[in-house]
């Protein structure tokens, strides 16, 4: 029994306690396959820019955010192209800034799909019917409309932190009517490229940032 | 320890009187047999219990090992779940364990009285004259073990739930030695005069007998391993919670004790290593000087994208029954550690069919699963732990902020916990 009792004992002094605590996986937010450096570097600028990460305010205009992107509108777009599986197309009717069922159901379906992501990109457009001016504060108006259902909905303190709204008006990467084939709010409705672009763009980003 | 010679001195009969011979010689050969059996049937638990000692010893390293668990002495030792391990990892299988890591093991006690119950039976055996009262003393001594088989064998039925294979060949051995000792009483025949010196006899076997526990028993103490409280190890604990707020609201009350001190336990309901550690919290009876609470981590790839696949498919949707309703968490919970098994095989054939019974079973939450507001509350369960960048495993436990180390969480339970709370006093 001492010969059992003192080999535990030389063990126990050999072992390092910290050893096996650092085999176990460390809980993370998710880091996608889809996150390049590059992609990563670029959400960071947006991200930045649009007071995710610091305490500039919320939002980006469609100047700004075609400034900290450096992007033309083919690569902003492109940008979330691999999103095809997380993004949600949320419609609005012309000239309108409310969402109608469809769309606060799909607004909660995305928000709850959070997953480990880390940040909730809100990209709001406007059609390029009516003046430019007027698109741009309804795109505001429309991005504004998912972060107050969102609030109004989820009591998740994290929401303050966690979405980035962008209004891009009518003068910034438009959306092509290949859009049309991804998940939307008025799903078996005709689509043109008007209407994809009378909609708000949502999507979890799953990049450690 | 020996006192061979003082059984013959204690003997008062005339020195030509043979108990096995006079008139009785038949039995002489039929007396030796049955003690014979219950010598060898001793030895069998004197092995089961050394190798039971010897597992349960392996572990004061605070490693997993493999452990045995066969009634065929010499089997090989598995790793993973088995009721061996079960039983082991019990509150049940030492004692004192608030005053010594891992405590002292029952093994340890059954080693030392079968040790000495086979020297007694092979020397009766051996020595071919048994007078009554000493196979008496003998029936009596192999009793207590019966009666601890019986005391142990209820507790693995209803309190562990789990069955340790090398305790029942003690349990067996235990019997056949009672057996063998009872067919010896039976066959050796009464003294024609009362013998003055049987208590005298019988006392001093008992004070051989625990002789032979105390000495084995402060062997034990003498080389149990010993380590210096030190960070990363036993009450130190191994780190602190950076982030123990809830801002989110998805902290479960399980038994909010108020003056008591705070604990978090992270937990997932389907998780057979979090029942049991429940139950040996329940059993140590330190948890009654908790605040419990917990914090849900489901490993269950469907809503957890930390792990990536399902360890315990359907912990996600019990997750959401407890988040669906916090006031009724602690009896969600303990509803789900009562059927684990069943649960966890029901969502792994199909989800919602164990959807349908949670919601038959509280139609509270019926309209509240798979609900926006419930996913989102497991995320920011989920983002508790990934805020406070904790290891992605269950259970696991704080007290007043300090993680408890892994390695104390099962063995170790009751002298850590105990510290732990000795040191916030």
């Amino acid at each position: 029994m001492s010969t059992w009792l003192r080999g535990a004992e030389r063990r126990l002094q050999a072992s390092d306690p910290t050893a096996a605590e650092e085999e176990v996986a460390i809980a993370s937010v998710a880091e996608d396959a889809y996150c390049t450096p590059r992609l990563k570097g670029i959400v960071r600028r947006v991200a930045g820019a649009c007071g995710l990460l610091g305490d500039s305010g919320r939002g980006c205009q469609p100047m700004q955010a075609k400034q900290v992107a450096q992007l033309t509108d083919d690569e902003f777009n492109s940008l979330f192209r691999p999103l095809t599986k997380r993004a949600h197309i949320v419609q609005f009717d012309a000239d309108a800034t409310e969402l109608d069922p469809a769309a606060r159901g799909a607004v909660e379906a995305a928000w709850a799909d959070q997953r480990g992501a880390s940040f909730f990109f809100v990209v709001a457009r406007a059609s390029p019917d009516g003046k430019t001016d007027h698109n741009g504060e309804l795109s505001a108006g429309r991005a504004r409309s998912v972060l107050d259902h969102l609030i109004a909905r989820f009591k998740d303190p994290g929401i303050e932190k966690q979405v980035g709204l962008l209004w891009l008006g009518e003068d910034f990467a438009q959306l092509g009517e290949e859009f049309c084939e991804w998940d939307r709010s008025r799903k078996g409705e005709p689509c043109t490229a008007k209407e994809i672009n009378r909609s708000a763009f949502i999507a979890w980003i799953d990049c450690a940032i | 320890m020996g006192r061979f010679d003082e059984f013959e001195a204690f003997d008062d009969d005339p020195p030509e009187v043979d108990h096995d011979t006079v008139g009785l010689g038949a039995l002489a050969r039929p007396v030796r047999l049955p003690l014979i059996v219950a010598g060898i049937a001793a030895l069998a638990g004197a092995i089961f219990a050394a190798t039971s000692t010897a597992d349960f010893t392996a572990h004061l390293d605070r490693q997993v090992h493999a452990i045995h668990c066969s009634v065929m002495p010499g089997a090989d030792a598995q790793m993973g779940e088995s009721g061996c391990r079960t039983v082991m990892l019990s509150p049940y299988s030492s004692w004192f364990r608030s005053s010594y890591w891992g405590g002292i093991p029952v093994a340890v006690f059954a080693l030392a009285v079968f040790a000495f119950l086979a020297y007694r039976a092979f020397h009766l055996a051996v020595k071919g004259q048994p007078r009554r009262s000493e196979v008496f003393f003998l029936l009596a001594g192999t009793g207590l073990p019966c009666l601890m088989s019986a005391l142990f064998g209820y507790l693995a039925a209803t309190k562990v739930g789990a069955t340790c294979t090398v305790c029942v060949g003690m349990y067996f051995a235990s019997g056949f030695a009672f057996a063998g000792a009872l067919v010896a009483f039976l066959l050796t025949r009464k003294a024609p005069t009362p013998d003055p010196r049987a208590v005298r006899g019988f006392a001093l076997g008992f004070l051989e007998g625990c002789g032979f526990v105390a000495v084995v028993f402060l062997a034990y103490l003498a080389f149990m391993p010993e380590v210096k409280a030190e960070k990363g190890r036993g009450p130190a604990g191994c780190g602190t919670l950076v982030e123990a707020a809830d801002p989110g609201g998805v902290f479960i009350d399980l038994a909010v004790r108020p003056g008591a001190t705070p604990s978090i336990e992270l937990l997932d309901p389907l998780c057979p290593a979090c029942r049991a550690f429940d139950g040996r919290l329940a059993a140590s009876g330190l948890g009654d000087k908790l605040s419990q609470r917990a914090v849900l981590f489901p490993l269950d790839s469907s809503c957890n994208w930390m792990v990536k696949s399902s360890l315990h498919p359907g912990a996600c949707a019990v997750t959401e029954a407890m988040l669906c309703a916090p006031a009724e968490g602690a009896k969600v919970l303990e509803w789900a550690f009562a059927h684990q098994e069943d649960l966890t095989a029901m969502a792994r054939a199909d989800e919602a069919a164990l959807r349908k019974k949670i919601a038959q079973e509280f139609p509270g939450v019926a309209s509240c699963l798979g609900s926006p507001q419930v996913k989102n509350k497991i995320v920011q369960s989920l983002r508790w732990a990934v805020a406070n960048a904790l290891p992605v495993l269950t259970p696991q436990l704080f007290v007043n902020g300090k993680r408890m180390c892994d390695e104390d969480t099962d063995l170790g339970l009751e002298y850590t916990l105990a510290r732990m709370l000795e040191a916030r006093k």
